[in-house]
């Protein structure tokens, strides 16, 4: 979320200034309302702050370039509490038309000089499955409950996400899991097998029109194989990942192969998932329902699902679904599966 | 205690909505304070429409200790019909009215004559925000409810002096003009408690007596 957007209002410092009659474009309109608390450059540095909080430096790519346009619009428009977001940053939305508004988020993207940053419109919700495309700074936890040939097994899988630069991003994956014994015997409980992974956004549309990644996922084979914790050997899972909106669907999907180190111990395996996902309101507290068809080889599920962003700010989200296999039911079993979602960057309480 | 007191004295008369007539009298007095009048403020922004300086209105003080901006309440008593809606102006830079008294559950109009961006940032007394709206273009006029009985205080966040207060409440009530005064018409006979507010300044309740057809007076100290 828009980390701390604060008041959109001022003019260009605390010195006696000419004033404009009526701004009319939009820089000029920055000059004359916004930079008093923002500064004209939007770094949020103003000599003689009039409000208590520090605002968002809009220079900062990392900071101005993650969140979706709709998400600037209705701080603008709404004020900042509409978005979790301090009470300073009052609503324009009487005063502004929604143009104009639009235009502020763009002179406000421009702030960022660097380019190749992909814009948060690409920032599409986590899907159950599919991997996104748009690199994150997240913690997700995910557990997972299977019904297979009358058996129950869980994993608990913690996931840490970091961003590296403009288009990159890297993760550790830790997954525990309680599994039943293939003869019937005790169940077993550990260590999974430790993913890490990297992945870069190979293309990004300007515009949002969509956006494609390449990573590469490493399963280290820290889980004890013997009590089917693991594979007993490392496997190599190099992926594409998509995303794009049509119309108000998100559409995301994912190829990913599974080349084990070791074929005796784990088959290898193409992994594919597609997403279809509509949100129910434009805040970042939305509900969102999709669906996701997986397949693996030749089984194929499918996931309904739905997500809710959990705070006004985007920070929190979680999201439950259930697996139900297309084919092959004995051998897919039924998953209940979900995650909670921490964007650790972002404040998970509104700012008064 | 007062609050009972009055109950007890006027009973179903409390239930009607003040209105004067023959049947009733009024209060009248004055609220004064020892307290200096505070300096003036220096303006460092926006000077071609603020001025260089601007009284600070946290205490307005008048001759004789007149003291203006305070609110008299008279407690248990429902006022009438509601009167105008509620308007607050930004004018050089300043909320013009200061204090006002405003019935619950009606909306109020924010505007402003300053070619220059203000905000009417509306806030309770625990600092939670009942809206903060822009106003960047002279003529603006914008509308938002101010909700329950309480008290409600303005701000802008792009000139921190400017500060306005909207007394909330369905009792009858009346504002100190400069002259310190205040006036409650339409009162029916009884006792009762009234109550005195000030942004800055504090007074103890008074308790008065009413009679039909005649004026009650009251003086409050506030320091």
């Amino acid at each position: 979320m828009l980390p701390t957007l604060v008041l959109l209002a001022g003019v260009m410092s605390g010195a006696v200034q000419p004033q404009p009659a009526v701004p009319s474009t939009i820089p000029e309109m920055w000059d004359a309302w916004c930079a008093r608390c923002h500064a004209p450059d939007g770094s949020g540095r103003v000599a003689e702050p009039t409000i208590s909080v520090e605002p968002m430096d809009f220079t900062d790519c990392a900071v101005a370039t993650p969140e979706p346009d709709a998400d600037w619009e209705i701080a603008i428009a709404a004020g900042g509490p509409a978005v979790g977001l301090s009470a300073e940053m009052p609503a324009f939305g009487d005063a502004l038309t929604t143009e104009q508004i639009r235009g502020f988020v763009r002179h406000i993207r421009g702030m960022c000089r660097e380019s190749g940053w992909p814009l948060g419109n690409l920032n599409f919700p986590l899907p159950i499955f599919t991997e996104k495309a748009y690199p994150e700074n997240e913690f997700v936890l995910k557990p997972r409950l299977s019904r297979r040939d009358g058996r129950s097994d869980l994993e608990f899988v913690s996931v840490y996400e970091r961003r590296l630069g403009r288009r990159g991003m890297w993760e550790v994956a830790v997954p525990l899991a309680s599994h039943a014994a293939d003869d019937g015997g005790a169940r077993a409980h550990g260590l999974g097998d430790v993913d890490i992974a990297v992945k870069y956004v190979l293309a990004a549309g300007a515009e949002g029109a969509g956006i494609l990644s390449g990573g590469l996922e490493v399963a280290l084979p820290t889980g004890r194989d013997s009590r089917g914790l693991g594979h007993g050997t490392a496997v190599f899972e190099p992926y594409l990942a998509a995303g794009t909106m049509i119309g108000d669907v998100y559409v995301q999907a994912q190829l990913k192969g599974e080349l084990s180190a070791d074929r005796a111990k784990a088959a290898r395996a193409v992994v594919y998932n597609m997403y279809l996902g509509r949100d129910t309101a434009v805040t970042p507290d939305t509900w969102t329902i999709g669906i996701e068809l997986n397949g693996e080889n030749r089984e194929l599920a499918v996931t309904p699902q739905i997500r809710k962003g959990l705070t006004r700010t985007g920070a929190l989200g979680a999201a439950f679904g259930v697996r139900i296999p297309l084919n092959r039911r004995e051998e897919q079993g039924t998953r209940w599966v979900g995650y909670l979602l921490w964007e650790y960057l972002e404040p998970v309480l509104p700012r008064r | 205690m007062g609050r009972l007191l009055a109950v007890g004295v006027l009973g179903a008369c409390l239930a009607a909505p003040l209105s004067a007539d023959a049947q009733t009298g009024s209060i009248t007095g004055t609220v004064t304070t020892k307290a200096a009048a505070p300096r003036p403020l220096r303006v460092t922004i926006d000077q071609r429409i603020c001025g260089d300086e601007l009284p600070d209105e946290s205490i307005v003080v008048g001759a004789g200790g007149a003291l203006a901006h305070a609110v008299v309440t008279l407690t248990g008593i429902k006022a009438g019909a509601a009167g105008a809606a509620p308007v607050v102006m930004n004018e050089k830079c300043r909320f013009v009215p200061r204090v006002q008294v405003v019935r619950p559950n009606v909306e109020m109009t924010t505007s402003s004559r300053d070619p220059v961006l203000h905000t009417t940032q509306a806030q309770l007394l625990d600092g939670s925000t009942l809206f903060n709206v822009a106003l960047p273009i002279p003529g603006i006029t914008i509308r938002r409810p101010v909700g329950s009985a309480r008290v409600v205080r303005l701000g802008c966040n792009t000139h921190p002096w400017m500060r306005g207060w909207m007394i909330v409440t369905d009792e009858v009530a009346a504002v100190t003009g400069a002259d310190g005064r205040f006036t409650l018409a339409g009162v029916p006979p009884g006792t009762y408690e009234l109550r005195v507010w000030h942004e800055t300044l504090q007074g103890a309740p008074q308790k008065v007596t009413v009679a039909a057809g005649t004026t009650a007076q009251a003086a409050f100290v506030l320091q």
